[in-house]
């Protein structure tokens, strides 16, 4: 192999490319997933709202999770917060329908980059619904890349005919993507037909120009006072988990699964906010 | 050429069944000026007009598109269209390699739109540039419209607005696009094309002979990838492709795609004689063996065309002499502003509207003369024409007779000049007539694996879908490569997957005209501007953009002001300065491995992989016309070096000593016969001057030779300033090599040719006019001190008759 990797590298040094530095990325094989048992043998559990702190390779910490399927953690988490949404019409967001509450299903992606194209995936999809009043999350993420085709399918399995999705820029960036892996691996796109509210346009419409930009971390701050504790910025997500495949820490994974969390909790309070805003509109 | 067959002419043909009455116009016109100019016309030929050959329309195509080619003039197609419906029905991959103007596209429509009608199969069609899509797409909704067909054609390029190109994707029957955005739009979003896929039948392919050398090498490496998408999808498209007349039509196609291919090259289309003269300017110095500008003798052939009534073309190669040469003309011919303008220019950076106009105005007739750029060369239809004149030789003879096919639609005799300007390569073809009789000599070649191309599309085709260990890509098990990338950290491999990872979008870093992303861009700074004017890869940059050089861009010069060398930007502004620059570049090679030898003449020829190492010393200026060396500049820039293929000669010492008294002479000979293969093999292989580079030294790299300032050898053992003369073997070589690293493939079938290029070469410097030796034969040379004996023009021959076969 190397015979070849060094001519192709002196032809592109010859040819003028700046070569990327060796070393950079060395990939390291990682020892397979612990088995479940294993892992609750060792008692590990995931800490909710604490921040990791910093490890070493050496000292390997717990992924996010349980274990669902070879390379898929399931992540469990319900709040009071935010509060469920009455019956509303969704008008606000351009739909002439009206939404039960318990249809709607929120949800999130983390992905690899922003590149785009058939090149980029998604390794976490965070999905949350209200439940008997409960705000509840679950965070699908994959550790392994051939455990994508069973986190899609769980993913499917969520959703249902008369599903509403409601994200936050999703139309452009999360159900495409989303609909490009399923098509990747061989499957119909549950995605296709169903309703869905992006919450970004009703939040362009009302305060384009009004704020500095309509990014999450804006409305939720305007809307909602959220402020981030130790976030991950989420550009960084990728090479979180980027690191992790090629045998880094699984420390990180934990502040991506944190923030994920946090960008759903904040997408159904600004439905909230535009649910309670319109229902009230709509009673006058 | 891609046009539909203009109907009314089809038609006038038919219906009377036979050519009309032979009638004057470019055969008078062609005896005058033999008359006349005798002595500047060095090769006069005339091609037999030939009457059509047809077949009705098939039986098995919808009544439909019967109906609308009916409704169009078309009452039966000509032998060859009959014959690619057969071969594509028959499932097969077929070429379509017949001259322009035989109705080519009616080959591909038809089984395309048949498609479409039965059973909605998608198409793709590929083009090299968007007028060309633009004008068939524009051809295919008049033919749909015709027969109320319902097939929707569309053009996918860059000027695709977002919110169209949903649409397109879902509903397109027919989608024209061209190669670069299948490579960067299409594929790395083949996902948005499921359906497309899933339906395509057909992928069309025009103009395949430009896909050569590298571009032709990467758009084999995107069809790969395009094969590789299909399959995902559970579809093998079946391909029609089409080219100029060149020599290996299938050959070519099948190197493309990669699968066998079955040619249609007799076209069944009438056409009227066709006369063909080839004209040198008159020398004006025989001592320097300067000549009159081909300007002014186009101009000249114009006129009197013009005059004689007959609708003339001038193709010029550059957009200022497409304005110099329009002025001149419309001096002459549209002298009273009341009446509408009987001369008009057509080039590159018109808008679409009025490139529109300008083709209506010359459709209708009302144009009498027209000055060209390629831009007219493909495709567009501009009815009929009576006299082509080329200012200057087009690069191929392929191109020369595409152009040429432009006069002549009607059943009339026509006449072609090819106007040689002061270039050698112009100069060598202006006098090899047999060059543009019978078969073009001329091979499209592609280097498909060449490695870092080849790198780059398995990179592509990674983020496109995941690659299997040992998955084939091409016949290439892609493993190794795929573990490069893994090292690199753009794949990641699990179990015996290997899957993209990055955060990039790789096909965005990969230019299909260069074969790796050094390449340098051109600033132009002339006046406040700061735009981007042209883009020169990374081997030349140092040998055409070092500070002080004069770049010509599309025939204007530009001086380099300031090169950045890191940044790869190269600032320049416009100058009107009487002189070119040339570098004085320090090559030595050294043979690191020969694949192949055999004997040639008393030597020996080879081929195989060297190490060329290369230092731009210095640079001469030298004036136009006479050539005078009017001052040097200092150029002080990193050495380079590259691993590359080649083709050698070499002679052993004792041949040398019988035939030369001297070294020096011996030397001086080597360069000049190095001058002459280089010309003739450029043309032998369709390259690019700066693609294929020569360079006579020692074989094992101990010592290069140069030209001094009097163009006569110089050897040194280093790029160091002052050398020791030399001691042990003697054993020089000439070498002709791939400019690029890796090679593009160009030395090979030098290597099969070889006998037949010394030939040549030694041919070129026997038959050329000058007495001692001019850049037409053996480079540069200074009138003085010439000895008929030790002239360069015959140490020359020596060398070639020692390596020439026996």
């Amino acid at each position: 192999m190397s015979a070849l990797a060094d001519k192709l590298r002196g032809l592109r040094r010859q040819a003028g490319v700046t070569a990327p530095a060796p070393g950079t990325a060395t990939p390291v094989r990682r020892s397979e997933p612990l088995p479940d048992n294993l892992r609750a043998l060792l008692g590990v559990r995931r800490h909710v709202g604490t921040v990791p702190r910093k490890t070493t390779a050496s000292a390997p910490m717990a992924l996010p999770g349980r274990t669902m399927a070879p390379g898929l953690q399931l992540c469990e988490l319900d709040s009071a917060w935010p509060p469920a949404p009455p019956l509303f019409h969704a008008l606000f967001a351009r739909l002439d329908a009206w939404i039960e509450p318990e249809r709607l299903l929120l949800f999130d992606t983390e992905t690899t980059g922003l590149a785009g194209g058939t090149g980029t995936r998604a390794f976490m999809i965070g999905v949350a619904h209200w439940h008997e009043g409960r705000f509840r999350e679950r965070q699908l993420l994959i550790t392994t890349l051939a455990a994508e085709a069973a986190m899609l399918d769980c993913f499917a399995s969520w959703l249902r005919l008369d599903s509403v999705l409601v994200s936050y820029n999703g139309k452009s960036y999360d159900a495409p993507l989303l609909k490009t892996r399923f098509r990747l691996q061989r499957r119909p796109s549950p995605l296709d037909g169903l309703m869905h509210i992006d919450l970004l346009h009703p939040v362009r419409r009302r305060w384009r120009g009004a704020w500095e930009n309509c990014r999450l971390a804006t409305a939720e701050r305007q809307l909602l006072q959220v402020i981030r504790e130790d976030d991950l910025p989420g550009a960084e997500a990728p090479a979180a988990w980027l690191d992790f495949l090629r045998g880094g820490s699984a420390a990180p994974l934990h502040r991506v699964a944190q923030h994920n969390s946090q960008d759903l909790r904040s997408l159904g309070g600004i439905l909230h906010h535009f649910s309670a805003a319109t229902d009230a509109l709509h009673i006058d | 050429m891609n046009a539909l067959p203009n109907p009314m002419a089809q038609r006038a043909v038919r219906h009377d069944g036979a050519l009309a009455a032979p009638a004057t116009g470019g055969d008078q016109l062609a005896r005058r000026l033999e008359r006349r100019y005798a002595d500047r016309i060095t090769g006069s030929f005339v091609l037999p007009g030939r009457e059509g050959s047809f077949a009705p329309l098939p039986g098995d195509m919808p009544t439909g598109l019967a109906q609308a080619l009916r409704s169009r003039g078309i009452e039966q197609l000509y032998a060859h269209q009959a014959l690619a419906w057969d071969a594509t029905a028959a499932g097969k991959h077929v070429v379509i390699a017949t001259p322009t103007a035989s109705g080519k596209s009616l080959c591909y429509t038809l089984p395309v739109i048949s498609a479409a009608m039965r059973q909605r199969a998608k198409a793709l069609f590929l083009f090299p540039t968007k007028a060309l899509a633009q004008d068939q797409v524009a051809e295919l909704l008049e033919l749909n419209q015709a027969g109320n067909l319902g097939v929707k054609a569309f053009t996918f390029d860059g000027d695709t607005p977002g919110d169209a190109r949903q649409a397109i994707r879902l509903h397109g029957d027919i989608v024209v696009s061209n190669p670069d955005m299948l490579h960067q739009a299409i594929l790395p979003h083949h996902t948005k094309w499921a359906q497309f896929f899933e339906n395509l039948r057909y992928v069309v392919i025009d103009e395949v002979h430009t896909y050569r050398g590298v571009f032709g090498s990467h758009v084999a490496n995107v069809l790969r990838r395009l094969q590789r998408v299909c399959a995902f999808y559970g579809v093998s498209p079946q391909f029609i492709l089409c080219s100029a007349t060149i020599g290996n039509p299938a050959e070519h196609a099948s190197a493309l795609i990669e699968q066998p291919v079955t040619a249609i090259t007799a076209s069944g289309a009438p056409v009227g004689e066709k006369h063909v003269l080839l004209w040198n300017p008159p020398v004006v110095n025989p001592d320097l063996g300067l000549r009159a500008s081909a300007r002014s003798q186009s101009n000249r052939i114009a006129r009197t065309a013009i005059r004689a009534g007959l609708k003339t073309l001038v193709f010029a190669q550059s957009r200022l002499m497409v304005e110099v040469l329009t002025k001149y003309l419309k001096d002459v011919f549209d002298a009273d502003p009341r009446k509408p303008p009987r001369i008009r220019a057509y080039r590159g950076g018109y808008l679409p509207t009025e490139r529109r106009a300008a083709e209506r105005e010359m459709r209708a007739g009302a144009v009498d003369g027209i000055v060209s750029t390629s831009a007219l060369e493909l495709g567009v239809d501009i009815g009929a024409l009576d006299v082509v004149v080329l200012n200057g030789y087009p690069g191929s003879v392929a191109a020369t007779w595409q152009r040429f096919g432009r006069a002549g639609r009607r059943q009339q005799a026509s006449l072609g000049v090819l106007v040689a300007s002061s270039d050698p390569l112009d100069q060598y073809l202006v006098r090899h007539p047999e060059f543009f009789q019978g078969a073009t000599p001329e091979h499209a070649r592609i280097a498909t694996d060449q490695p870092l191309i080849l790198l780059d599309h398995i990179r592509c085709a990674a983020f496109e879908l995941p690659f299997r260990e040992g998955e084939l890509f091409g016949p290439q098990d892609a493993t190794p490569w795929l573990q490069v990338l893994g090292e690199e950290g753009v794949l990641h491999q699990e179990g015996e997957r290997f899957e993209w990872i990055a955060d990039s979008y790789p096909a965005n870093a990969v230019s299909l005209r260069s074969v790796a992303d050094g390449n340098f861009v051109v600033v132009d700074r002339t006046d406040g501007r700061q735009t981007i004017v042209a883009e020169v890869d990374f081997s030349a940059a140092s040998l055409t953009l070092y500070e002080g050089a004069i770049h010509m861009i599309q025939s204007v010069p530009y001086q380099v002001e300031k090169l950045d060398w890191s940044g790869r930007k190269a600032y320049v502004t416009r100058t009107h300065v009487d002189y070119y620059t040339d570098a004085i570049d320090y090559t030595k090679l050294k043979v690191l491995e020969a694949f192949d030898g055999s004997p040639a003449g008393r030597g020996s020829a080879h081929h195989g992989e060297v190490h060329v190492a290369r230092r731009v010393a210095g640079y001469k200026k030298i004036r136009y016309y006479t050539h005078e060396n009017i001052g040097y500049g200092p150029v002080n820039l990193p050495d380079l070096e590259l691993h590359t293929t080649a083709v050698w000669w070499q002679l052993p010492q004792r041949a040398l000593e019988q035939a030369f008294d001297h070294r020096q002479e011996a030397l001086d000979g080597f360069l000049a016969a190095a001058h002459a293969l280089h010309i003739v093999s450029i043309v032998a292989v369709m390259a690019e001057a700066r693609d294929l580079q020569k360079a006579v030294g020692s074989g094992d790299g101990a010592w290069f030779a140069t030209p001094d300032a009097n163009g006569r050898a110089q050897m040194r053992s280093s790029f160091g300033e002052d050398d020791a003369v030399l001691q042990g073997p003697f054993v020089p070589t000439l070498y002709l090599y791939d400019a690029f690293p890796g090679g593009v493939g160009l030395s090979a079938p030098l290597y099969e040719r070889r006998e037949h290029l010394v030939r040549l070469a030694r041919e070129l410097v026997h038959r050329c006019d000058c007495r001692a030796g001019c850049p037409a034969c053996v480079g540069p040379v200074l009138a003085v001190d010439e000895l008929e004996e030790r002239s360069l023009k015959s140490l020359a021959t020596r060398v070639l008759d020692l390596i020439v076969a026996l």
